[in-house]
Formats: structure tokens, sequence, C-alpha cells
């Protein structure tokens, strides 16, 4: 019981799309070499002696254990962010660059491999929950 | 199932959303965040090239903590040429510019200039940077601790020693430090003879500098 209630926690938690809090961080923390849409060309990348990734084909081949592990441990020029950051920022420093790496794609591409995302934001967690009821959309449904 | 009719058209609400705002949110945030310039300090885009100064700074001693957790006395280095530069670990601007930069310096130096040029990283964050966090770094950049340390230390001394080379450090955030990007080459006395502002350095260039103080030993 208790693990189901922490599973659900952490849906509720994860969001489902992308947040200011996520832009943010990425602004701060990652843009300046991986570029404003991830695709490795920020204003730092030119200098660097490596190539960077572009995350639409980088990222699927990574599972989001990989993702994580990169963003807390580093990777050769990257940053390790683990000492610097809560896991709740890095959560949503990896969630961004999913995010980014599905940018462009069409919306049934993006239903079809993240089942579990839309999973997550099919569930009526209004309901559930009792709260955030829109009333205006409950009164038409009704009718 | 009224509920799910609604979910569905709130989902593809968000998704419709998601797919337009971050672009023009990222566009507000790059303007605030580069329309904003310090001009004191050099974390700014746009300098391609690092400026060079010829200097003449007497370097004070001072005593910090390596990589390994082991004091560092600067005096020790007496005699050596040291390419020193100011970095913060979690930096995502110009310090890994900086430290790569040190790294191909150390790889193109030759065999018998090797023992007498010593290289050191000074972090400009001591909350975050500890002896371990440096050594990770140093690991990933494939650092010859040879002839480099990572130095950390209590922020008391820190400061004296920013200070002692004109380096501005402003913390923004844990593990955000706007400080002044400096690369120095200081010769066998301690004096602080040739400072690299802004981007990385050349490092042909820095070469050079550390050979024209090789050759007046």
């Amino acid at each position: 019981m208790r693990s189901v209630v922490l599973v659900s926690l952490v849906f509720v938690m994860a969001g489902c799309g992308r947040n200011q809090r996520m832009d943010a961080l990425y602004v701060q923390r990652c843009m300046s070499c991986h570029g404003t849409l991830g695709r490795g060309d920020g204003p730092v990348a030119a200098s660097m002696p490596v190539g960077l990734p572009d995350f639409r084909e980088t990222v699927q081949r990574k599972s989001p254990g990989q993702i994580r592990r990169i963003i807390s441990e580093g990777r050769g020029m990257m940053p390790a962010f683990d000492p610097a950051l809560r896991p709740s920022e890095i959560s949503d420093m990896a969630q961004m660059v999913w995010f980014l790496s599905r940018e462009g794609r069409d919306v049934s591409w993006w239903e079809k491999y993240d089942t579990l995302v839309v999973a997550h934001c099919s569930v009526p967690w209004d309901v559930v929950l009792g709260y955030d009821e829109a009333p205006e959309e409950k009164t038409v449904e009704k009718k | 199932m009224w509920f799910l009719a609604t979910t569905k058209r709130r989902r593809k609400k968000r998704l419709r959303k998601n797919s337009a705002r971050p672009a023009v949110r990222l566009i507000f945030f790059l303007i605030i965040i580069l329309g904003s310039p310090h001009p004191v300090l050099s974390h700014e885009k746009g300098e391609s090239e690092a400026r060079r100064r010829e200097v003449r700074i007497p370097i004070e001693d001072f005593v910090l903590t390596d990589q390994s957790s082991r004091p560092f006395h600067f005096k020790s280095l007496r005699d050596k040429v040291v390419v020193l530069a100011f970095a913060y670990t979690t930096c995502t601007d110009v310090c890994p510019l900086i430290t790569a930069a040190m790294k191909r310096v150390q790889t193109e130096l030759e065999n018998n200039e090797r023992g007498a040029v010593y290289f050191l990283t000074v972090t400009t964050d001591p909350e975050i940077d500890g002896p371990k966090v440096l050594a990770a770094y140093a690991r990933r950049y494939g650092a010859d601790l040879s002839e480099w340390s990572f130095l950390t230390g209590n922020e008391a001394v820190l400061q004296r020693i920013w200070k002692n080379f004109g380096v501005r450090v402003v913390r923004k955030a844990r593990g955000l430090i706007d400080h002044t990007s400096l690369t120095s080459v200081i010769d066998g006395t301690g004096v602080m003879r040739f400072a690299y502002y802004g981007t990385s350095p050349d490092p042909k260039i820095v070469l050079q500098d550390i050979r024209s103080l090789l050759a007046r030993r």
C-alpha cells in the first residue's frame, strides 16, 4: 500500500509537461553549451574542443537512469551537478533533456513511446485527489 | 465518464501549451540573462579570445588543500613556472574551456619542460568544491596530477588569494558563481607575469609565454 501511495506521489509531483522551473534551470545550467533547443549549439559550444550531442539523436538511446547519472556525475567537460543541486532539481533537468529530445516530433509519436507519461496525464488527478476541478467544463459535460 | 473526456481535452490543451510556450519563455530568459552583462565579471558570452596582459604582481604565499585533502604550500613551487587559473566545478561558462586549455598546455609540454612547469586550479566555490569533488573534476579532464593540483580551502583564505590575483567572486546561487575568468602564468620567484582574461587562453600563446620564462631562468 505504501509503495502505491509513493508511486502515485511521484506521478503527481512529476507533472505532465515542461514548467518554468525546468526552463529556468536549463537556461541557468545547460543552455550555454547545449543550446536553446538541446542541439549542442550553445554560445560556449563553439569554443569547445569536443562536439556536443543533439538531444534528439542521443537521448532516446539512453535510459532515464543513464541521463540522470550523466547530469549527477558529469562526463568529460560536463560538470557533475550532484554536489550543487537537489535531487528534485536533477529530476527537473533530466525531464527537460527528455522533453527537448522530443521537440519537433508529432504528438502521436510522443504518445506511442511515452506510455508512462501519457498514462499519468490521463489519470483524472482532480477527481482522484479532489482538487483542481474546472467548473465550466464540468457543466458542459453534464448537459 | 465525463471526466475522461474532460481530461482528454485538457491533455490536448496541455500538449499544445507545452509545444508553444517554452520557446517564448526561453527567449524571455535569454533577453533577461544575456541582456544584463556585468562589466567587471568576464562571464559574458561573445568574447572569442582571452585578453592577454603582461603584468608584475607579486603573489603572497598561501596554503590550501589539494584534491587528495593534503595541504598545499604555494611556496613549494619556487623556481617553477606556474600556470594558475580560477574555476569552479559546476561552472557551465568559461571554466570548462580554461581547464581544457590548461590540459592542452600540459599535454604539449616537451619532456624536458615538464618538471619545470606546474599547474594549479583554484576554486571560486569552496561551498561545493571539496577535495573529492575536485578530484572527480580532475579525473574527468584527464589532468596529470603529478604536475597539477586542484585547490580549495576555507573561504577567508581563498578571499585573500582572490584579492591578490584581482579576481572578483560573486555567489549567485548554490553552485552558480560569477567570477573574473583569469588564467595566469607566474614565474619562479612567485611574481605573476602574464594574465589572460575572458574566455580560455590560446594554449599556443600560453606555451610561448611559459617558454619565454623558462628561457630566462
